[in-house]
């Protein structure tokens, strides 16, 4: 319960200073570096308080706490105001698009931790320990449940998000630029959601691999955020 | 002076084969209590009786009549045994006995350590002497406390030390093993290959998870259909196991066939047909009944009994190291409940005190006022008062320091002294006397002005 406060409170005071940003610069805080990770950690963030009720499967906590520290550090230290640069549109579709998208990358990142944690669980269970870890970490049974709704809950708000982008795309620029990073970022996203629900189908160890697909496709999809966010530095924009 | 008197034999004192003669079944336990009531010395008595121990506790301790009476209890118990019934039994008295039941209920004198059940267990046979409606009581006030505080040992034990944490039997460890697979275990389809003991224990366990159905395969189909029986389950015929795997969950194998009987491409061709989920495999049998390689197929967990006893000793380990702490514990409540028993039996002791010599002092005033008939009303109300005051004054500080001495634990000591140092009569607390009127300072309320502490 002492959790469940401290992550609810945590969650409230996120969206109390969401709010307020919004209602300073006139803008969701979907636009920008630190802003965007901001809205990540608090779309996380409500991940995390989700998983309050589901026995000790919430033990994911372990792992979602720090991520969503971390982003928020970074967003803070990079300072949350908005970008400098304008998107070409606002609005209701832009807010829906980003939203969904970022929803989309909670819920890989709620996979990513119940993944970390199989991984974990695994590797006790074979090397016939019954430790600290071991009694710590969920069943087996209940973090592959969690990992899978996470990524399947994510691939839908991901693809929603991203089709919503991709016509609002069309109708406002009647192109489509492929070589846009942001685009392709979206693109390598939306094929790592679809790589980690692919490699459930099938026999045998279909649990772990999922798990290890969670684990690293949240990872790939940091790396590659940073790095065509370093790219996007030299001339174009990014986010 | 000595709370209570244990006598009894444990898993350290006698093999099981003794140890079962001195097993008490409820019914059989009842009409040993009432039997020990017909003994007129023994005013209170609990008779602990478990698969490692039977023990009898009673008051009052220290007498001689009382201990022969539960040891006759036990000793007609189990029968003639070669060299007496006496060499497998232990004897406590005074604080080693408090400490003793503490320890029993804390699970350090467990075969297992730190095991919860014995806590059930003395709470029952707690519960046995209280009496059910229409027999007597035979724990009282003394019996009544030192269990409930006993209780409350156990309790506090295991909430704050780790000694009850990580499974130490195979079946908790199996148990544990298959929370942590999958879950919960509702649903879950059992197969036990073989018929052990120890296989028994282990579905037992995990019945009380709410496992689905339970399957049965052993080379003589009888055999498994009477285990199947006995356990709710279903009895297949060996060459059926195969088909029965691809459906299991959990697999217990313990027969005593001399190689393998689950290789591993066996198992690939009986799996082919599942759904792929997790299976959990108990390999009890020495030697083993499924071939290690097995463990490398896809969602395979293989434990075999060294993989078991592992993980059992580490936890043995791991609760040996809380013993210190659990010892304190043991400390802190026996030391409350000595102190107890001492203010307990201050109470009557000043009692004896100031009435053996206010007998004194009235047989030597009226001798003194014999040879003063001269004296008039007021004067010899003034002399029966001075009498008084002088006694009151004489014992002030042995009433006082004998108060003190209970306070600090050392009242048995000092009550011993007292009682030899002014010849008072043995005198055990009285059951009705709980309700003696005391003062705040734990010192009963005299019809003399006793004097207080303060009163210097």
């Amino acid at each position: 319960m002492i959790a469940f406060g401290l992550a609810a409170a945590g969650v409230a005071a996120h969206a109390g200073a969401l709010a307020r940003f919004t209602v300073d610069y006139g803008q969701l805080p979907l636009n920008g570096l630190a802003p965007s990770l901001s809205a990540v950690a608090f779309i996380i963030g409500i991940g995390l308080v989700a998983t309050v009720g589901l026995g000790e499967a919430r033990r994911v906590g372990i792992v979602l706490v720090p991520v969503v520290i971390m982003m928020e550090a970074v967003a803070v230290s990079l300072g949350i105001e908005p970008a400098s640069e304008l998107l070409d549109f606002q609005g209701a579709w832009f807010a829906f698009h980003v939203t969904l998208a970022f929803a989309g990358l909670g819920g890989l990142a709620v996979a990513f931790a119940s993944g970390v944690l199989y991984l974990v669980q695994l590797h006790e269970l074979n090397t016939k320990r019954m430790g600290r870890l071991f009694q710590f970490t969920p069943p087996l049974a209940a973090l592959d449940r969690l990992g899978r709704a996470g990524l399947v809950a994510g691939f839908i708000t991901f693809s929603l998000g991203l089709a919503l982008g991709w016509l609002w795309t069309i109708s406002f620029r009647q192109s489509f630029e492929q070589s846009d990073p942001k685009i392709l970022w979206a693109i390598v996203c939306w094929f790592i959601f679809v790589v980690a629900l692919g490699v459930r189908a099938g026999g045998g160890s279909k649990e772990r691999r999922s798990a290890l697909a969670s684990v690293i496709g949240f990872s790939l999809i940091i790396v590659s955020y940073l790095g065509l966010r370093l790219l996007s530095s030299q001339g174009g924009f990014f986010l | 002076m000595s709370p209570v008197s244990i006598v009894g034999v444990s898993h350290l004192t006698a093999p099981v084969e003794i140890r079962e003669r001195f097993a008490f079944a409820s019914g059989e336990a009842e009409a040993a209590l009432g039997a020990l009531r017909t003994q007129s010395e023994v005013q209170e008595a609990v008779l602990l009786s478990t698969c490692n121990r039977t023990e009898l506790y009673v008051c009052p301790a220290g007498s001689e009549r009382v201990r022969e009476a539960a040891e006759r209890v036990l000793s007609e118990k189990a029968g003639e045994v070669v060299g007496g019934t006496s060499q497998y039994l232990y004897r406590h008295d005074g604080e080693a006995s408090v400490r003793h039941l503490y320890r029993v209920a804390g699970g350090l004198e467990s075969l297992v350590l730190g095991e919860a059940e014995i806590q059930g267990q003395v709470k029952d046979a707690y519960e046995l002497a209280g009496g059910s409606p229409g027999t007597p009581r035979l724990a009282g006030p003394i019996l009544h406390r030192l269990f409930q505080s006993a209780l409350s040992v156990g309790g506090r034990i295991r909430s704050t030390t780790p000694i009850g944490k990580g499974a130490a039997s195979v079946a908790s460890v199996a148990v544990g093993l298959a929370r942590k697979i999958f879950g919960g275990l509702e649903g879950k389809q059992v197969m036990i290959l073989g018929a052990g003991a120890t296989a028994e224990l282990v579905v037992g366990a995990l019945a009380r998870d709410g496992i689905r159905g339970l399957v049965v395969s052993n080379r003589t189909y009888e055999r498994a259909h009477v285990l199947a029986s006995r356990l709710s389950g279903r009895a297949v015929r060996f060459d059926e196991m195969p088909f029965e795997l691809a459906k299991t969950d959990i697999l217990i194998a313990s027969t005593a066939a001399p190689h393998p009987l689950v290789t591993r491409d066996g198992f690939r061709q009986a799996r082919a047909g599942s759904s792929g989920g997790p299976i959990l495999i108990l390999d009890l049998a020495i030697p083993r009944d499924v071939e290690p390689e097995v463990s490398s197929e896809a969602n395979v967990f293989l434990y075999n009994v060294d993989h078991l006893h592992e993980i059992m000793d580490d936890n043995l380990r791991k609760r040996r190291t809380s013993l210190p702490e659990a010892e304190a514990i043991v400390d802190e409540f026996a030391r409350d409940f000595l102190q107890w028993y001492g203010v307990r039996g201050v109470v009557p002791v000043i009692r004896s005190l100031r009435g053996r010599w206010d007998e004194v002092r009235r047989g030597e005033l009226e001798k003194l006022l014999k040879g003063l008939s001269h004296l008039s009303s007021d004067d010899r109300s003034l002399v029966e008062t001075f009498s008084k005051q002088l006694v009151n004054k004489l014992l002030h500080d042995p009433t006082k320091r004998l108060r003190q001495g209970s306070d600090n634990g050392r009242g048995v000591e000092f009550i011993e002294a007292v009682r030899y140092l002014h010849d008072l009569d043995t005198v055990e607390p009285d059951p009705s006397e709980e309700s003696v009127p005391v003062d705040e300072e734990g010192v009963e309320t005299m019809e003399m002005d006793v004097p207080r502490a303060n009163d210097e």
